[in-house]
Parts: structure tokens; sequence; C-alpha cells
């Protein structure tokens, strides 16, 4: 179970929340541990390097990404290897939605459509499609296979 | 903060993008100022009233309730305006003003661009500035629900449409405000509250749900071939309806399978690279893309194990040519394996076989189909029901085993993790020492499959065996500069850690080690039975000398130097790396081996002040769990516990420290109780902390603890090592006064003190060494420590027999008496300075313990004249003579039971000599015949803590980690326990609880109602260092109390203490001194007979508050909360009597083991009862002490 994903400014305001399955009082909870984390750790990261946390079972991969911060929280199958493969699926698809590492405004200017492929990226909890241009069709209500060669 | 948070976001992205406004970007640096910006729209324009609101905020919500009503009126009024000027007027305001949109906003701009949803000018409004929007409330107004429907079918723009789908998708998700659903960002109205609060003209979920499913569908149930990507979107919006909506759960399975049934056939098999994008013809994509759609869907529903089409169709997905299709319907189908393994192998048939299609599942591009593939193979490989058909399970087993090859670590570790028997957290020890087994013996054989012979794969197609291969795999790893790799693979070496712990257990381990792990000559004659025979006995080494000189060849020698990498890898500068990797080494730790290293590795690590102390609890945790697996390590780990204890006193859990000695010293057994109390004591050994500046390198023995809250930490750590020592002494020395074989009249005898300390420690070196050390801290040390060392020497003495009894007697008189230190003061009266309190200051605390030890010895001494007196005159004792000597030995009892718990049938406080008379008076008068078997030490099995003389007892070497295990299931709802076994369970803070401990016995041991006690306490002293504790007895307050009320201090709960003595803890104020008179029901047992003055002792909460002791407060309040919730809701709740129960107080109940009753209320630990017959005494209801009742319904 992806349990959340979670996006914050460099000064951690979070901009964007996606929980599965966590109660909304434990939610504070984690979104405090986690712009933690990163307060205590990614000043001075590099541009999608891998933090990796754990609490107990759950696992938390982390990274930089231009102007914003990513968070992935997972339990049981989504362990930090599977984070990171998610991980590297919204980060490229963050890009491609923004065209470049977005900057906070950037990634503010385009929340629509990285809602949308955080829609098409994670269904449920459950890691649905990873593939860059797929997830574009997908988000543009066409077929996840192209029908026209 | 999320509000806060919330503010920015909503500046930025509710501002107008194009001209970047000055004001928005500064303000998404403070939020504070972003709050005032916030606040300014609706100061100009009040009537748009934001409605980022609190939900708790019933006014602002009426508000915005209106709004959303004017808004509504405000879409008919525009339906019949011209719409066009009314967007373009709504643009201008805009650009004008660069305000943030309100929510009541966008909703008004999504009813006004519905309506005219042809535009092209509208769809582009909604695309580029609406609906980006709207995405950042985490809920969406079900009333938005209409105009979202008349989109969905009127509009053509695809991009609309997208987003029609995603927010009809998070109206369905949405549960109301408190749900699970996946919203984020700023908190929205909760608009079902609304719609009751004024249910004019307010549109609910209840309203549009259904309308929504239909739509959806009717969509997803339309077969035109143009609109299938709007049915698949229709689909999966669909599948986000709450699942326990079974009307709604009945049409998706009827979709599904109805999609499936159509397209779920595929003639031709796969073929080669067209995954994805690439290849094939329109019909067959199309057919591909629907496959997809609906498998997607069914993951999403609730697996139905008893169906056969739906593992016909989750079968059928894995020869799909999606590969998100394939993931999905091997997940589905490794779930439905844990369930009926034989079904699902069945299912599969042939797909295993070479050349099937789960062998291509091997090459697909997708790293979680794989892993599914990996737990799917072990499900079916080590499945019970299959073992008639090990063909079958062979297969799988091969599959699995070919996984270890996969480039993705995350597959191979998966394939490492289900070869080590690992799969979820329930595994039996069996089960992972077989896992062990299989690592270190088996032999990957490639199949051969000439299909792949492009492959790379051809090079290592000679067999290897699974230990060289996972050891490779893993060092390479460790190269890794990824920190998720190297947390990843130092998770694996702990789990190998632990499956060779379980092998070991079970006593494996002469398989192992010094075998050769490979054999090349052997494994290149390659043939079936390869796997029987690759071990020949002429190979096998034993362990331990071979260690050194096996080489590369031996599993000990690739262990070796396996952990050589993992050690280097604590260099990693994450520190949740290090912490795995921590872990990693105290699993594979072995029992034999020196663990100089780790000991050093640790100590350097902790003396990194960048851990934080979650992690470092969960590393104590750990070595918590592996004394469960390898109980021998007892001391060794209590030696790294002391690592933590000295170096991080601040940081870890005194709690969860002293769990873990407790059940070391318990699982340690008869040879190890010695060291194991010495480990915990040492401790108080260790000199103080040194300051700053002397630290230049790490030394386990000095303590580091340089700020004040750490060394105030560690105070609270000697204290609690302190109060366990006083405790558990008597258990760790086997050294009871009620089986001491020495007479109390000859101990009287040896009463110059140095004989008698030389006798001591003659008789009985472990309780000598404990006294010793205790004396030192009754002397040194802070005056907490010093207090609970004298009562803790109280403790000893009463349990102890002589000399102890006396050693401790002729000590606690010179310290009352102001001990040495008053000696020297006399010598140096004339210095001018004011001494202050006399003495060690302990007098006033003393003088109780002393008194009854008093009393104690002058009883005896007048029983022995007695008995003198009767022997000389040769006369008979008379019944009134042995009613005094009852009554006194009854008194004493109870005296005795104030200060620390003692059996009272076996206790004797007037000497053995004494047992006979009081038998005899006993059997006269039909006394509580069955004190022997009421008394709650003796029934529920301290015997086997206690007489290990009996068999009892040497069960307990070999079950150690048998009574640990139920120590750990019963421990009850504790903080630190929980930790435990949450930790054990490896469950995450919302993961469910998996027990591992189900074994459960039928009676409540000794054990449990011991670790209740302790455990209960702990929970009042939760974060409050100064709430009132007991288990670690650090608090000011407990303290202080302790002494204000001389006996009601002594409430440590203890190894001996079968109440729930901590109910009334320390937080009880002075009862005796007080006016409030109180009286706490959960003193010991036989306390009201004798001491009590009060009548009723079921005080009801509302009596504490007439405390006046301040520093009781805390205490009392967290135990006050605590009873309401623990105070029955009135349904009568029936149980059955556990042990027998003698009333000691006019109030209490007496009971038999098995009888029944009704439990009317529960208050302060005790339950109020009522029989359904009376009893022996006549009595129908009253007081028992919870712990002696198992409710049979209900909870507490």
């Amino acid at each position: 179970m992806l349990l959340a994903i979670l996006v914050s400014n460099s000064a951690g305001n979070i901009l964007l929340e996606r929980f599965n399955g966590i109660p909304s009082e434990e939610r504070l909870h984690w979104r405090t541990f986690m712009v933690k984390l990163g307060a205590d750790n990614l000043k001075g990261a590099r541009n999608e390097e891998l933090f990796v946390a754990s609490q107990k079972s759950v696992y938390i991969v982390y990274t930089v990404l231009g102007g914003v911060c990513i968070y992935i929280v997972g339990k049981d199958e989504y362990d930090e290897l599977a984070l990171t493969e998610v991980m590297f699926v919204i980060t490229s698809s963050i890009k491609d939605a923004c065209g470049k590492s977005p900057s906070e405004r950037l990634f503010l200017e385009k929340y629509g459509k990285i809602c949308l492929c955080l829609d098409e990226i994670v269904w449920q909890g459950i890691l649905e499609n990873t593939e860059k241009e797929r997830i574009r069709r997908l988000i543009g209500l066409k077929p996840p296979n192209p029908t026209e060669i | 903060m999320a509000d806060s948070s919330g503010t920015t976001l909503m500046d930025l992205i509710t501002a107008d993008p194009a001209p970047v406004p000055a004001a928005a970007s500064s303000s998404s640096s403070s939020s504070a100022s972003s709050m005032t910006a916030a606040a300014s729209p609706s100061a100009t324009h009040p009537q748009h009233v934001s409605t980022k609101t609190t939900l708790g905020e019933k006014k602002s919500k009426r508000a915005a309730l209106m709004q959303i009503q004017n808004d509504t009126i405000s879409v008919a009024k525009a339906a019949l305006n011209p719409v066009r000027t009314n967007i373009i007027s709504h643009q201008k305001q805009k650009q004008k003003q660069k305000k943030p949109v309100s929510y009541a906003q966008l909703a008004r701009s999504i009813h006004e661009l519905a309506a005219t949803s042809d535009q092209k000018s509208s769809q582009k409004q909604l695309v580029h500035h609406v609906f980006p929007k709207l995405a950042v409330y985490n809920s969406v107004d079900p009333s938005l629900a209409p105009s979202l429907l008349m989109l969905d079918q009127q509009c053509e723009d695809r991009m609309v449409l997208r987003y029609v789908y995603y927010y009809l998708a998070r109206i369905l998700a949405d549960t109301g405000s408190q749900g699970l659903n996946p919203g984020g960002g700023i908190p929205t109205p909760n608009w079902d509250a609304l719609a009751d609060i004024d249910a004019v003209g307010g549109v609910t979920r209840a309203d549009v749900v259904p309308r929504i499913v239909n739509q959806l569908t009717t969509e997803a149930t339309n077969t035109d071939v143009e609109f299938h990507a709007r049915r698949l979107q229709a689909l999966k919006a669909l599948t986000y309806s709450p699942s326990s909506n079974i009307e709604i759960l009945s049409k998706l399975y009827e979709i599904v399978f109805g999609i499936l049934d159509k397209v779920g056939d595929v003639p031709q098999k796969r073929k080669k690279g067209i995954f994805g994008a690439k290849g094939g013809d329109k019909e067959s994509i199309i057919r591909s893309n629907l496959q997809y759609g609906a498998l997607s869907a069914l993951r999403r529903l609730p697996l139905d194990p008893g169906n056969p089409s739906f593992l016909h169709h989750a079968v059928q997905g894995i020869s799909f040519p999606d590969p998100v299709a394939v993931r999905h319907s091997l997940e589905i189908i490794s779930d439905l394996a844990i369930r009926d393994p034989y079904a699902v192998a069945m299912a599969l048939g042939k797909l295993v076989a070479p050349g099937g299609a789960l062998l291509d599942v091997l090459h697909l591009h997708d790293v979680l189909a794989r892993v599914s593939l990996a737990r799917l193979c072990h499900t079916i490989s080590t499945a019970r029901s299959l073992d008639e058909r090990p063909d079958i399970k062979s297969q799988f087993n091969s599959v699995l085993y070919q996984l270890l090859l996969d480039p993705s670590e995350r597959v191979c570790f998966e394939a490492i993790l289900c070869i080590l028997g690992k799969h979820d957290n329930t595994e039996k020890t069996e089960e992972r020492a077989a896992g062990w087994y299989r690592l270190t013996r088996e032999i990957l054989k490639l199949p051969e499959a000439p299909s792949n012979s492009k492959d790379k794969s051809q090079k290592t197609r000679r067999p290897q065996p699974l230990i060289k291969l996972v050891m490779r795999r893993l060092e390479s790893s460790f190269r890794s500069f990824s920190r998720p790799v190297l947390h990843a693979a130092a998770r694996i070496v702990q789990e190998m850690g632990r499956s060779r712990a379980a092998a070991h257990a079970l006593g494996l381990q002469d398989l192992d080690e010094g075998a050769y792990g490979n054999q090349y000559d052997a494994v290149d004659s390659l043939d079936s039975d390869m796997n029987d025979s690759s071990h020949p006995e002429g190979i096998r080494r034993t362990t331990g000398v071979s260690n050194a000189a096996g080489g590369k060849d031996t599993i000990a020698g690739m262990l070796a130097s396996l952990m050589e990498v993992v050690r280097t890898t604590v260099a990693c500068e994450c520190v949740y790396v290090r912490a795995m990797v921590i872990k990693g080494l105290i699993w594979m730790q072995s029992p034999h081996e020196s663990f100089d290293e780790l000991k050093s590795i640790i100590a350097s690590e902790l003396s990194d002040p960048a851990w934080p102390a979650t992690l470092l609890n969960d590393v104590l945790l750990t070595l918590h769990a592996r004394f469960k697996a390898t109980p021998d390590m007892a001391v060794t780990l209590l030696e790294l516990a002391r690592i933590f204890a000295t170096k991080v006193p601040g940081k870890i859990d005194a709690d969860v420290l002293q769990l873990l000695w407790k059940t070391c010293l318990v699982g340690a057994g008869p040879d190890g109780k010695h060291t194991a109390l010495e480990a915990v004591t040492i401790v108080l050994d260790l000199p103080p902390p040194q300051p700053e500046s002397m630290s230049g390198f790490t030394s386990v023995d000095r303590v580091s603890a340089s700020d004040p809250k750490s060394a105030l930490a560690l105070q609270r750590l000697v204290q609690a090592a302190v109060w366990f020592l006083g405790e558990n002494a008597n258990y760790a020395a086997s050294e009871y006064a009620w089986e001491s074989a020495t007479p109390p009249g000859t101990a009287l005898m040896m009463l110059d003190a140095d004989k008698m300390v030389a006798a001591a420690s003659s008789r009985n070196p472990t309780l000598a060494g404990a006294l010793t050390r205790l004396q030192r801290c009754a002397f040194s040390g802070s005056w907490e420590v010093r207090i609970i060392a004298a009562q803790a020497l109280t403790t000893v003495a009463i349990r102890s027999g002589e000399p102890f009894r006396l050693q401790i007697y002729e000590f606690l008189h010179a310290l009352a008496q102001g001990g040495v230190q008053s000696q020297l003061s006399e010598m140096h009266l004339s210095n001018g300075e004011d001494q202050g309190a006399s003495g060690t200051g302990l007098g006033v605390l003393i003088t109780p313990m002393i008194k009854v030890l008093d009393e104690m010895y002058t009883a005896q001494d007048d029983l022995s004249k007695e008995i003198r007196n009767h022997d000389n005159a040769n006369k008979e004792w008379k019944d009134e003579e042995l009613k005094k000597l009852y009554e006194t030995h009854e008194r004493l009892l109870d005296l005795v039971s104030l200060f620390c718990y003692v059996p009272r049938a076996k206790y004797l406080p007037l000497g053995p000599i004494s047992a006979k008379l009081i038998d005899i008076y006993r059997t006269r008068h039909n006394i509580s015949a069955s004190t022997g078997l009421s008394d709650p030490a003796v029934s529920t099995g301290i015997s086997d803590l206690v007489y290990e003389s009996k068999p009892a007892a040497a069960e307990s070497d070999t079950l150690d980690d048998d009574l640990v295990n139920v120590w750990a299931a019963n421990l009850g709802d504790v903080p630190a326990v929980n930790r435990v076994n949450e930790f054990l369970a490896g469950a995450g803070t919302d993961a469910p609880d998996v027990d591992e401990n189900i074994i459960s016995r039928p009676s409540v041991s000794y054990d449990d109602m011991w670790a209740k006690t302790l455990l209960e306490s702990t929970e009042m002293e939760e974060d409050d260092v100064r709430s009132s504790g007991s288990s670690s007895p650090e608090s000011t307050g407990s303290v202080e109390t302790s002494i204000s009320s001389h006996f009601g201090g002594m409430n440590y709960p203890s190894l001996f203490s079968s109440r729930p003595t901590t109910y009334g803890g320390a937080s009880q104020p002075s009862e005796r001194s007080g006016g409030s008179r109180v009286n706490n029901p959960s003193m010991y047992e036989g306390y009201g007979s004798s001491i009590r003055e009060e009548p009723p002792p079921y005080t009801s909460p509302e009596r504490y508050d007439s405390f006046e002791n301040p520093l009781a407060g805390h205490g009392s309040h967290s135990f006050q909360s605590q009873d309401d919730d623990r105070v029955s809701s009135g349904n009568p709740q029936f149980g059955t009597a556990l042990y027998d129960f003698t009333a000691g107080g006019d109030d209490e109940l007496s009971l038999t083991t098995g009888e029944e009753v009704e439990i009317e209320y529960e208050v302060d630990g005790w339950f109020y009862v009522k029989k359904k017959r009376p009893g022996r005494d006549g009595k129908m209801a009253g007081l028992v002490p919870v712990l002696y009742v198992s409710q049979s319904s209900g909870s507490t």
C-alpha cells in the first residue's frame, strides 16, 4: 500500500498530499514527521538524490526536485526499493508536466495536470501506470495504448 | 501547519499566473504574511465569504452554506443572462485584483461554464483555471455534481472530460469529512453537515451518488470502439465508490466480468515485443486496453476467493499483452494463492511450464509484476495442500530461484525474502528455519530455455548454490550509492539473521556454517537429485575452527565476508541505513562469537547526536526480538543494552529497557541469572558523567550525559535499575525467606557485622553482591536514588532469609541514625557549618521499615520464648495462645504486605518454627484451607518463577522462549510492551496489529500479572516525567508522596505484587497524614483487615478531586481518566473467577475459582460483582480485584 504521497516546498509548506488508508488523526503526525525529515536532510541535496527512512515497517523515500520536495510513504510490497520505482515515475511525470524540474511556482501553475498524473500513477494506494508516455496519454483521455500508429 | 501551508498554497494557486505578482511569491516564504493576504479579499469583497474554515466553526459553515446557495441562484440567473459577458467580467475582475479565488467562486464558475461548455473559451477557462484550482481543495462539494454530470454528457473536450472524471471519482470516494479519501490540500467544509444544518437547497452526497453511478455505469458498458478511452476512465472512477455499497459493488463485478468475458480470451500466444505501445493491429490494441481497464478495476475490488470465474479471469490476465494488466493479475493471483494455493496452482496449470506465460513474466519490464510472481511462486511452492504434487511445487520453486538473478534489486530481494520464509510477519520459527536451510542448501538450476537464446543468462547457465548468488548480490548492493538500496540490503541481512537464528533455535546449526556452500565439481555433474547429494558427509565441517580457515567456500566464510561489507556500511551518512545495519548485525551476531566488534560499533554509533530517539528505541526493541529468538544471548544483549543506557540515556525509553532487563533476567535461566543481574546493575557502577571536553575517545564504560536533560534521564535509569534490583534480586539469587534453611535464631548469634557479611556472601554471592550495590546506592547518589535504594533494601530484607535480613536490618539502622555521615559530623563538630538534616535524610522514610523488621524480630523472640516455656513446662498449646499467635502472624503478614509482595500462604513472619503451630490453629478452626491456592502467586505459577527445585523450574529453562512469548502476548495495553509486540510483529503505525503470540494459556500466569502490574503503571507516566511512575520510580512526585505517606509510597509494582497496585500508585496522597482520607482499594491484600480505617474502598473517581497534594495531581488525573474509560457502560457483564480470593474487608467478596459472577462496574482496578448464590460467608456482592476475574464478554 502506498500510504501517502506528499509534496512540499523547500520551506516545508505542504503543496500537495495524497493519503491512502491513513486515518485523519494520524495525518498530521506523518506530515510533521516528513517535513522534519526534509528539513534535517534535504538541505543541499542534489536534484533527485534519493533519501530513505523507515518507521517500524513503514518505509519512506524522499527526494528534492527543483523547488519542491517529494515524499512517498509505503508499506508491505512498497518497500524502499519499490518506492524508489514509484518515485522515479512521479518525478519523471512531474518533469514531463512542467517541462523541466519545477520551481515551486511552476509546480503550482501545473497543479491540475500534476494531480491528474498522480491520479494515473497511484490508484487507490496501488501503483498503476509507470510509463511516462502512457500517463501522458491517459491524462489526455486517450487510451493507454495508442490505437493509431 | 496544514492551514498555514494551505494559505500559501491558496495564494499561489489562485493568483493569476500570467504576470508574476510579487506579493504572492513573497508570501510563499512566510505564512504569516500570506495569512493577511488571504484575509484581505474577504474584507474587500464581503459577498465572497471565504470557505476556508475549520470544520468546527459552525458560524462560518453557515455562511459558506449561504454562499453556496447564493451561487446556485446566481447560476440560474446566469443562464438567462448573456453568459459571455459574465465570463469576461469575471476574468477582468481577476486580472485587475489578482486576489485569491475562494472555493465558492470556483464552484460558481463551474456552474456557469458548464452551461456553456460547447464554447471553446469556456472549455479553456475550465481546463486552465477552474479545475486546477479546484484540485487544491481536499474534497469536492457534491453540489458540483450536477454541473459535472452536465459537462460529462455535453462536453467534447478531452481535457475537460478527464477532469470531470477525476472530480466525479473524488465525490464518490469522499466518505465524509473524516473519510479516508485520498484528498489533500486545503480543508473544505463538511458538505453533508452543511446540508444538514439547513436542508433548503443543499445537495448531499446521498442525492448525487446514485446519479453519478448511473451515468458512469452507462458509460462503462458502452461498447462503442471510439468511446473506449472514456469507458476506461468511467470504470476507473466507479471503483472509487465505497466498497461498503453492495449494490455498486455487484454492478462493478458485472461490468468487469462482462468486459473480460468478451475480451479476456487470448487466442494467439502473446508475441514478443508488443508490450507497451509498439506493434499490433488496432483491434487487438483496443482489446488490450479494455483488458487492462477491466483488470485494473478487478484489482481494486475485494477478493472473491471462492468464485471460480474470479480466479479464471485473473489467471487469464497473465497472458494479456498489457504489462500493467499482467501485474494486476499476478497481484490478484498471489493474494488468492495465500487463501487457496491448490485452486490457484490448478488454474495456472500449464502457464508455469517452460514457455508458459508465467515464465514470460520473468522478462516483463515491470518490477512489481515480478515481485508478485516471486510471492506467488513462494506461496505455491510451500503450500501444504500441494504436498501431493511435488512436480508443481518444484516448477514454481525453480521460477522463484530464477528470480534471484533478476536485474532489479527489488525483485531479487523479494525472492531472497521468500526463500528465507518471510512473507508476512506471521511466519513461525519452523518456516524461518526451513528458509535458512533452503537458502544454504539449495541450488539454482536454470532450465533449458531455447526461446531465450539471446539472453545473457547463457553465461550463468551453470548451476549455482543459492547462498552464493545471494551473497554476491548482497555484497554488490552494499557497494551501491543509493540509500534505499543500502537500506534494503541491510534489511535483507537482518531477515537472514532472523532465519538463521530460527534455524539455530531449532538445532539446525550443525548443518550449516562449516559446510561447503558450493562444490563446483559436484555441481558440474548436474543431475536431478543433486539437491539430495550435494552435501556429502565428508565435506561437512564443524563450525568454529573452520570459520577462520574455511576460506571463501564455506557458508561461514561467505557470511564473514558479507558481514565485513555490512560493517563498512555503518559509515553511511544516513542514520536510517545505519540503524538497519546495526539491526542486521545484531541479528547476524551468533551467540558463540565474540561480540566485541558489535559492541564497539554500537558504542561509537551512539556517540553521534544525529540519532533520533525513535530509531534508538527501535534498535533496543531489536535486542528484545533477538533475545526472543535466542534466549542464550541474554547476557550479551544486556551488555549491549547497557551501552544504550550509558551512551544515550536521554533518548531511550526506560520502560523498554526495563522490560528488556526483566525478560532477559527471566530468560537467562538459573545459571545466567547472576550474570544477568550483574549486567543490569553495572549501570549503577558507572562513574558519573564527565564533562564534554573529556570525551576524546569512545568508551563503553563512560556515561555520556553532558546535557541536563540526558543527565536527568540517566538518573531515571539509575533509579529504574535500583528498583529493578530490589524487586528481582531475590529471584535472581533464588533466596527466599520462606525457603530459607537457616533458623532465625542462629542469625541473631552472628551479630558481628563482619562475620555476617562473610556468611552472607559465602551463602549467596548474587544476593550479597546486589545488597552491596544497594547499600552503596543508599549512601551515595541523589536523594531519589537513595530513597528507592532504601525501599529496595527493605523488600530484599523481607523476602530474604537470614543472615541477609539481619544484615539489611543493621544497615537500615545505621542509615536511620545518620550512618557514617553523622559519625563524621560528630568528629568535626566544630567546623561551624550547619549540617542540615541529619544523616542521610532518610530517617523519616526508613522508620516504618525498621519498625516492621523490629516487630518481626520481637515477635520471633516472643515466640521462641513461648515455645521454650511450653517445652519446659511440657504444656500443650491452648487455643487462646494459638489464636494470639495466629493473630500476630496475620498482623505481621499484613504489615509486610504493605512493603512488598510476599506469598501469604508460604510466608512466615514468625520464622519457620511457627509453621507447625499456625498449621494446628488453622486446621482446628478450619481457616481458609484454600489460602495456599487462593494465593495468587502460588496458584498462578509464581512457583514457576520462584521454586527452582520443582519441575516447573526446569521447564522454565527450556521454555524460556515460550515464557517470554506468553508475557509478550498478555502484557496488555501498555506502551512499552505494545511497542515490543508491534515491533516484533513488524507492524507499522497503522498496520493491523498482528499478534504473533497466539499461544494462549488457559489461565493467566503469574508472569502476566506481574508484567501487567509493571506495565499498567507505565501507562500513567507516559511522557510526563513528573507524573507518578512506578515501574521506574523516577518521579519527584512519587518520591515526595512516598515520604509523606509512609506506607503508600511502597507501591512500586514488582515481581511479587499481585495486584494492580499502581492504580493507587504513588499518586495516592498521604492517607494517614492528609485530611482527604481516600482509601485506595488497590492497596495490598489484607491491608484493610488490620489497618484500614475507612469503610468503602470503591471511591468514585470524583473523590480524587478533594486531593490537596499538588504533587499527586498528575498521577491522579491520568488515573482518573483511565478510570472513566474503564467503568463499564452499564450493560451487565459476566465473568468467571480465575482464582480463589479471600475478602480482605467488609466490602470485599470472597471468590472460589471458577465461580460465575456478574460484573456490575469497575473502579480503581476492582470489580464490583454479584454472585448467583451467596458464598460461605453469606455475602452476595462485593469488590474483587479485576485480575481475579476473567470477563466473558465485553471489554474493559
